[in-house]
Parts: C-alpha cells; structure tokens; sequence
C-alpha cells in the first residue's frame, strides 16, 4: 500500500476514534483516501490486489459508513452500503469476516424501515443466514421492529427504542417514531369517533399537549378544548360513486376478447 | 489439458480393477433384462445420433427434438459399456472426434461380451454411419457423457472439466442446427458445476452465454440459460440480482412448457419475498398448470405447491382441504397443513408450536422466512372471529384470547385491523372495549371488481390454453391447397350458374 495511504489511513483511524469523534477530519481523511483507493484499483476491487489490503479498504468503508450516519448523510451512507455489499458478498471466501458486518446490515436495515420500503427490508433479509437473524442482536433489533409494526404492536417499538445495540441505530429512531406515529394517527382516524387529548397524547406517546395539539393540527382533527376531546374526520360517509370508466373499460376489453374466440 | 485427462483415465484404470467384477455380475443381470426391454441404451443411442443425423440434414428441427425428449429416461440407463459401444458405432473410422469422446470414458474391460455387443450393434447402425457423422452428434454424446459423470460423486470434477470443454467448443461452432440441443447442454454445465460446488463461479460463463444466446435469437438456449442463472441466483439467496436479471431480460414466449414452468416458479419465488403476493400466486399457479404431471416429477409438483399453499395464507386465503388428500402432496405437506389448520383457527399459541416443530423442515424447503411473516395473519384472523361472534367485546378479553401481551398492544392492533379493513367496527376508548359493526353488504363496486378479476383469469387460461397448442409444420399448406381447390370450384360454379341462368334465359325466350 502506497506511504500516502498509510498517512491518510492513520489520520482517519485517529479522527474517528477520538472522543468526541471528529467528524470533520473523518471526512477530509476519508475523502482522500477515496481518492488513494480508486487509484490503487481498491474502492472497486481490481483482480489481483491482496487481500490484507482489501481488508483495510473494507475497514474505511466501514467507518465512512459510520461517519455518514453521524454526521446524518443518509444517502452517503447507501453509497457505502452498497460498495460494502461487494466486500460481504463477492469476497466472503477470501477475507475473514468483518466485525462490523451484522451492525452496518442491521443499520441498513433499520433504515429501509424508515422509510417504509417493506419489500426491500424483506429481500435483503432473505440474503443473510437465519441462523445470524435469530442470534445477532444486531439484526435481530429490526427484524423484531419490523414485526410489531407490521402486528400493529406499536408499545413494543415504543420501548424498544432505547435498546438500540448501537449508539448510531438511535439515529434513526426519530424518523422511526415519525413513521409510528403517522400510522397510529391513520389508524385513529379510521378505529375512533372522538377520543379524550390525554389519552390521545399517551397512544401517540406525546410527553406535552402542545407537542400534540400542533400534530392534531397537521392532520386536520377538529379539537374541543373545553371537553377535551379531539373529533376525527368521518371518512367513509363519502357518496360511494360508481366508477363508470373502469366499468366502461371492463366491459369494450370482454367484447374484444369474445370476438377473437367468436 | 491433457495432463487432468491422462489422470482421470489413469484413475479410472485403477477403480475399474475394482468395478470389473461387479460390472460383469451387472452385465449378466442386464442381459437378462435386456429381453424385456424394448431396446438396449447402445442401440438407442445409435439410432438417436441417425435421427439427429437426418434433422439436421432435412432442416427439421423435430427429429433432434424427438431425441432429446428420450434423454430424462435414456441417462438414467446408459453405462460405461453402452457409451463406449455406441460412439464405436457411430464412429467407424478412427478419428480426433471418437479419441476424444473415448478419453472420458474408461478403458474397455476385456470381458468376452464387449466385442459380441459392437458387432451387434454395428450391424444396426452400419447404413448410418458411412460418412463422418455431423457435429450435433457429438455433441449429444457429449452431453450423454456429462449426465453420466455426473450420476458418482468421483467423477464430478471430470464432468465439469468437459462440460467447460463443449461449452467452448459449441460456442466456437456456432450452428443454427445445434439450437436445441445447446440448451440442453447449458443446462448440463449448470449441473455440473452446481454438483462440484462452484456454482458461484458460472455466473459469468453463463451470463456470457445468455448475452450471446439473445443476440442470434436462440430462444430455446436463452429460456435455459435464464433458468439456469435464476436458480443460480436464488440458492445464494441473491434475491436483488435475480430481481434485475428479470427486469432486463424478455423470456422468450416459444420456450418449452417445461422452462416456462420453471420460470414461473422461480418468478414466484422472487415476487413473494418482495411480499408482492399477487403476483406471486399468480406465478405459481402458472407453473402448476405448466408442470409435468404430479407422478412424472413429484419433487417439483411438492415444491411449487408448498410455496403455492404459503403464498395463498398470506394473502389471506385458506387452500382448499383435499389438496392435502392429493397422493403425491399428501406426505409431504403435512407440516404446511398444520400450518393451515393454526392461521384458520386464528390460534397464535398452535402457530408458534407448529412453527418450532417444524421449523427444520421449512428452512430446508427456504419456506421459513416467508412462514414466519404468517405471524399477523394469524393475529388478524382471531380479530376477525372475534368480530364476527361477538357485537361487543372488552379489550381485555381479546388479549386473553389472542394471547397478547398487553391491553394497549391489543388496542393498537385492532385500530390497525380497523384501518385495514379486515374488521368493521370501532374501538370506544372510555370504556374499554369494541364494538363491531355491522357486515358490510354483498353488493357495490367491489363486486363487480371481483366477478372482472375472475373473467380476466378464465380469458387469459383461455389465451394460454391457444398459445400452448401444438400445430404439425406445413400443415397450413394442405389446408391452402384446399382452398384453393374449394375457390376453383366455387369459380366453375359460379360459372355454370351463370351459363345456366343464360340457358335459362334463352329457354324463356
């Protein structure tokens, strides 16, 4: 590995350990060594490099995936995500495995939660060993969330919130607990005529009533402050209409079809 | 090259020593056979290599395909001594062509019977074989040869090596005539080296292969090799790459019923893990209908029908009881029939056993993960019993009955069962409990949705059903003729009644 790689390598390792961690020189560091990588044909491995040095290049990659999450650049941490993939994946053969594997996956993980990409969450599950999903405490945090959002058991991610295997995954819980949230709240609205504001402030955990009276308020829920209560909107008392074009259309294709058989 | 040969053959010198007792105990216990059986694998063999002979001669490509429907039951009973009589058949003279193929083979043992089954043979294929045969031929004894190093384990390695010969050698070739039988070929590269435990390593090979494949429009080689790949893909779990190659691929529609089917299955396998069940099920049933029979290939009737009976309980259905009274499911879905019985019953406690009883068998079958997001079917189930035996229950009872852990859990569950419309109804949140609505009534918009999503399904068995028939070439021609023949004589008709109306006119006058 060329003497400038080794320089920057040490100044990141440096950086990223210290406490606090120095985000800024990270990235400086970890910039140029982006920059050291590709020329030595390690960012995408060429054939023929060693593979102690693709380690080391996974172990950048790692902590670049790290600093992006503290530093809160989601989309630099999928690119990262996705060069890690031809580490994990395409080299698991040559190279011993990584420590950080389970804590970047599961951090992957975590976030297509977040963002409700459900079918990915699933198929990049079924790419990992059941037996790492059951006892990895790293992947076994979004596998579990993941089941009681989709049970509606909203508590138990609620609580869960604070057991976090690693101090980045609480990164994401903020945008998680959004998400909740907004599912409590449609549910609400479909499951509730009226319901009391404490009440309402508990099941969406709210810790203050203004917290929830600007939410109430983003979502258009008429709120009566003398009786405390929040009204939701009737939805389904719309005129149910009949949708003439989707029949109109049903019906020209069953004329098409019965004239190729006729 | 030549080194890994001389090695192989010198091993199977050493092994053969061994063998040859055995194998002139199994050629007498074969000759005894042999009267029953209508023809011995030599002879068939022979009379394959003429068929292919005159198809690729006559450009019709149906004799080369009548040979390769014979392959599933010709492999499983050609031997050492079959082969090696039949390439002495084919090949009269000796040639580089009949050296090579005899390399993979182990020397003859000198038993008495060997020269007696070349005479016999000979005679028969004699008229075939005056000239060099055409390069197909050897190509499919290739093929033969491959199938048959793969059935032991110990010469695994030696198909392999071969297999990646004739792949190159074929794709040297390049002949429009070797079409069918290239696809066979792939998919035999395939099995070799999934067998000798490299399958990540064909990627590429294939892959290539498949690119070349699309370009001269080899659309029985391409439907394989995107089998091959898929399958490829799925058993390391590569659900993203599989996904892509689908998306940039066309499965060519004039493939076999056997590759569709397959196809399907593995098309369905991808959808269900992208929890896009429609679809899945959609998939699947197509490759049921597509499959060989239940008794011809049982193993994979079984397999598409446990990942079927998965699929169809999470999109909320419940399979139909006597398809585990079917004589080929019956065994083997009995742990997906215990399944059934726990998400119908809406009992998570009899969910989580049999899921732990089981749980080895659904891993074996990769069914485990898809089994496990069952989970809240079954949670929504019980709901939905409940909602239906009672008009107002209290959410404590429904914790106790769904074995949940907490009042508040059940309460956000039913609010999510509410907003999913599984249930009619609403939760009253002072008091505690819910009240369930009223059923909805049998008649609106969504109706006619279904009874469209229906007749949509019987139009497209139809149109499959079309497609899927079979017309002998050129038989539009005689039909052509015909018509002809029909217009002449429409035309003298026409002509007659002509000249008859003028004789009648001139009788008026």
């Amino acid at each position: 590995m060329a003497a400038h790689l080794k320089t920057n390598y040490d100044k990141l390792i440096k950086a990223f350990t210290s406490k606090p961690c120095n985000l800024k020189e990270t990235n400086v560091a970890l910039a140029n060594l982006k920059l050291g990588m590709i020329e030595a044909g390690l960012l995408i491995p060429q054939p023929g490099v060693k593979a102690v040095e693709l380690r080391i290049a996974r172990e950048v990659l790692e902590i670049g995936a790290y600093a992006s999450i503290r530093s809160r650049d989601v989309p630099s941490f999928d690119r990262y995500y996705s060069q890690l993939l031809t580490f994990y994946v395409d080299y698991s053969e040559t190279l011993p495995p990584s420590p950080h594997e389970p804590a970047i996956r599961g951090l992957y993980l975590i976030r297509l939660l977040t963002q409700n990409r459900i079918a990915d969450f699933h198929t990049s599950l079924e790419s990992l060993d059941p037996e790492v999903i059951a006892t990895n405490s790293y992947i076994k945090h979004p596998v579990n969330l993941e089941r009681w959002l989709m049970e509606g058991s909203y508590s138990k991610v609620w609580n869960a919130r604070e057991e976090a295997p690693a101090e980045e995954y609480k990164f994401f819980v903020d945008s998680l607990m959004g998400t909740i949230r907004n599912e409590i709240a449609s549910c609400q609205e479909a499951a509730y005529d009226s319901l009391p504001l404490k009440d309402a402030a508990t099941l969406l955990f709210f810790k203050t009533q203004t917290e929830l009276l600007k939410f109430a308020e983003h979502r258009g829920w008429q709120i009566d402050l003398t009786g405390g209560l929040i009204y939701f909107k009737k939805k389904n008392e719309e005129k149910v209409e009949i949708p003439k074009q989707r029949i109109i259309a049903a019906s020209l294709a069953y004329a098409r079809e019965l004239e190729q058989i006729v | 090259m030549p080194d890994v040969e001389m090695k192989s053959t010198s091993e199977k010198d050493k092994k053969d020593d061994k063998k040859k007792t055995e194998e002139e105990k199994k050629k007498e216990e074969e000759k005894k056979k042999e009267a029953k059986k209508p023809l011995p694998p030599a002879v068939e063999i022979k009379n394959n290599a003429a068929l292919i002979d005159r198809g690729v001669s006559t450009l019709e490509p149906r004799f080369t395909q009548r040979v390769l429907r014979t392959l599933t039951a010709l492999r499983k009973r050609i031997d050492d001594a079959a082969l090696r009589t039949a390439i002495d058949g084919i090949y009269t003279k000796d040639g580089t062509v009949k050296k090579a193929l005899l390399t993979w083979l182990p020397a003859a043992p000198d038993g008495g019977d060997a020269p007696m089954d070349i005479d016999e043979a000979a005679a028969t294929a004699a008229k075939a074989s005056t000239s060099e045969p055409v390069p197909e031929v050897e190509f499919y004894l290739r093929l033969l040869i491959i199938h048959h190093l793969l059935k032991k384990e110990e010469t695994h390695k030696q198909a392999l090596v071969l297999a990646n010969e004739t792949a190159t050698k074929m794709q040297q070739l390049n002949r429009r005539s070797m079409d069918a039988l290239a696809a066979k070929i792939w998919y035999a590269v395939d099995r070799a080296y999934e067998l000798g435990g490299e399958l990540a390593d064909a990627r590429p090979l294939l892959l290539t292969a498949q690119k070349t494949a699309s370009l001269r429009h080899d659309d029985e080689a391409q439907a394989a090799l995107i089998n091959c790949l898929l399958r490829n893909y799925l058993e390391d779990s590569l659900y993203d790459q599989a996904d892509k190659l689908i998306s940039k691929t066309t499965f060519p529609t004039s493939a076999s019923n056997a590759h569709l089917a397959r196809y399907h299955y593995y098309l369905g396998r991808i959808r269900a893990v992208q929890l896009n069940y429609t679809d899945a099920h959609t998939n699947l049933q197509q490759a049921i209908r597509r499959a060989p029979p239940a008794k011809t290939a049982p193993g994979f009737y079984q397999t598409i029908h446990k990942y079927n009976v998965v699929v169809e309980l999470l999109m909320g259905d419940i399979p139909a009881r006597t398809l585990f009274r079917h004589v080929v499911l019956e065994k083997a879905l009995i742990a997906y029939f215990e399944i059934v019985k726990a998400v119908r019953t809406g009992s998570l406690s009899q969910f989580q056993t049999t899921l732990s009883k089981h749980a080895g068998q659904f891993s074996t079958d990769n069914t485990y993960s898809l089994i496990v997001r069952l989970r809240q079917n079954v949670i929504k189930t019980g709901i939905r019993r409940l909602s239906l035996s009672y008009s107002r229950i209290s959410l404590r009872d429904i914790c106790v009955k769904l074995h949940l852990d907490t009042e508040e859990d059940a309460e956000y569950i039913v609010g999510k069962a509410i907003r999913d419309g599984v249930i009619e109804g609403r939760v009253v949140h002072e008091k505690g409990w819910m009240e369930c609505g009223i059923q909805k009534r049998g008649y609106g918009p969504e109706v006619s949705e279904v009874f469209g999503r229906r007749i949509a399904f019987c139009l497209d068995l139809h149109n499959q059903s079309v497609k899927a028939m079979r017309y002998p070439l050129d038989a539009h021609r005689k039909e052509l003729a015909d018509a002809e023949g029909a217009r002449e004589r429409e035309k003298e008709l026409a002509k007659e009644i002509q000249d008859g109306d003028l004789d009648d006119d001139d009788m008026d006058f």
